[in-house]
């Protein structure tokens, strides 16, 4: 014969507590950090545009008012612009890099304190 | 016939047909470069990002690269098309501006596939070994920076070679 359960002793679901209950993350802030940050976004935004716009945009805004309607110079400024954002992407990754490392050392400094 | 296109020795009907054809060589070769620099790196940056994502600011390199190839073959075929009018207008369009045309566009799409073939191999390769040896970065911007100026060269070609149309 099965021993029989004490009901009136027991707590039913609704009473039982949420947290210390079936769900113990219930009452904690889940991390919703985005895994990319917002500013990394931006940037890689920003170079896709300057990209696409600069160089073509340099060539016809200057073909005609600056250079006169010597294209040869438009052209080789258009090239130049693509270059100038390749360097500023360079530089931005670079820098980038360096901001990390020394987050990643202050981190340090602070753990052996 | 009464044509508005003087249609002697030096300016034949089919000369358009070179200049159109170097426009489409020039767009066409070059983004064939950049695309494959684009996939060939881009597999790789796929390859890091799994193991180390705070690289991958750094080996988008190439990809930026490729799309400079690809602007290179942008501002050429503008170039020439800005050259050519129809013949309704009455410009001649000469054979000699046709060939020329087609030069310019053949330098800057074919440069701009091997700057991009270049470009392709050297950041799938360099991007993975940047992962396991910081070091690698300096030497992989260069090499890639060696590859690009291949396209640059073309484009410089193509620059010069179409100043001598307005003579």
């Amino acid at each position: 014969m099965a021993t029989r359960r004490i009901v009136s002793q027991e707590k039913s679901l609704l009473e039982k507590d949420d947290r210390i209950g079936s769900s113990p993350a219930a009452n904690e802030k889940s991390n919703i950090t985005p895994a990319v940050p917002t500013a990394v976004i931006v940037k890689l935004l920003a170079f896709t545009f300057a990209m696409i716009i600069l160089p073509i945009g340099s060539y016809f805004a200057t073909v005609d008012t600056i250079f006169k309607g010597n294209s040869t110079f438009a052209g080789a400024l258009a090239a130049v612009m693509a270059n100038v954002v390749l360097i500023g992407y360079v530089i931005a990754a670079m820098k980038e890099d360096q901001s990390d490392q020394l987050e990643e050392s202050a981190r340090e400094k602070k753990k052996g304190l | 016939m009464a044509s508005t296109m003087a249609d002697s020795e030096l300016t034949p009907k089919f000369a358009p047909f070179l200049g159109m054809a170097g426009i489409a060589a020039a767009m066409v070769f070059g983004s064939m470069g950049a695309a494959y620099g684009t996939a060939k790196s881009g597999i790789g940056i796929a390859g890091v990002g799994t193991f180390r994502p705070d690289l991958i600011m750094k080996c988008l390199i190439p990809v930026v690269m490729s799309g400079i190839i690809a602007v290179y073959a942008l501002v050429v075929s503008v170039l020439i098309a800005q050259d050519l009018g129809p013949p309704s207008s009455g410009t001649n369009y000469s054979l000699f501006n046709g060939f020329m045309h087609l030069a310019c566009g053949l330098s800057v799409g074919l440069t701009g596939l091997a700057a991009g073939y270049c470009i392709g191999i050297v950041g799938d390769k360099g991007v993975r070994s940047y992962m396991l040896q910081s070091r690698v970065f300096v030497g992989m911007v260069l090499i890639l920076i060696f590859g690009e100026v291949l396209g640059l060269y073309g484009l410089i070609v193509a620059l010069i070679l179409n100043t001598k149309s307005k003579g």
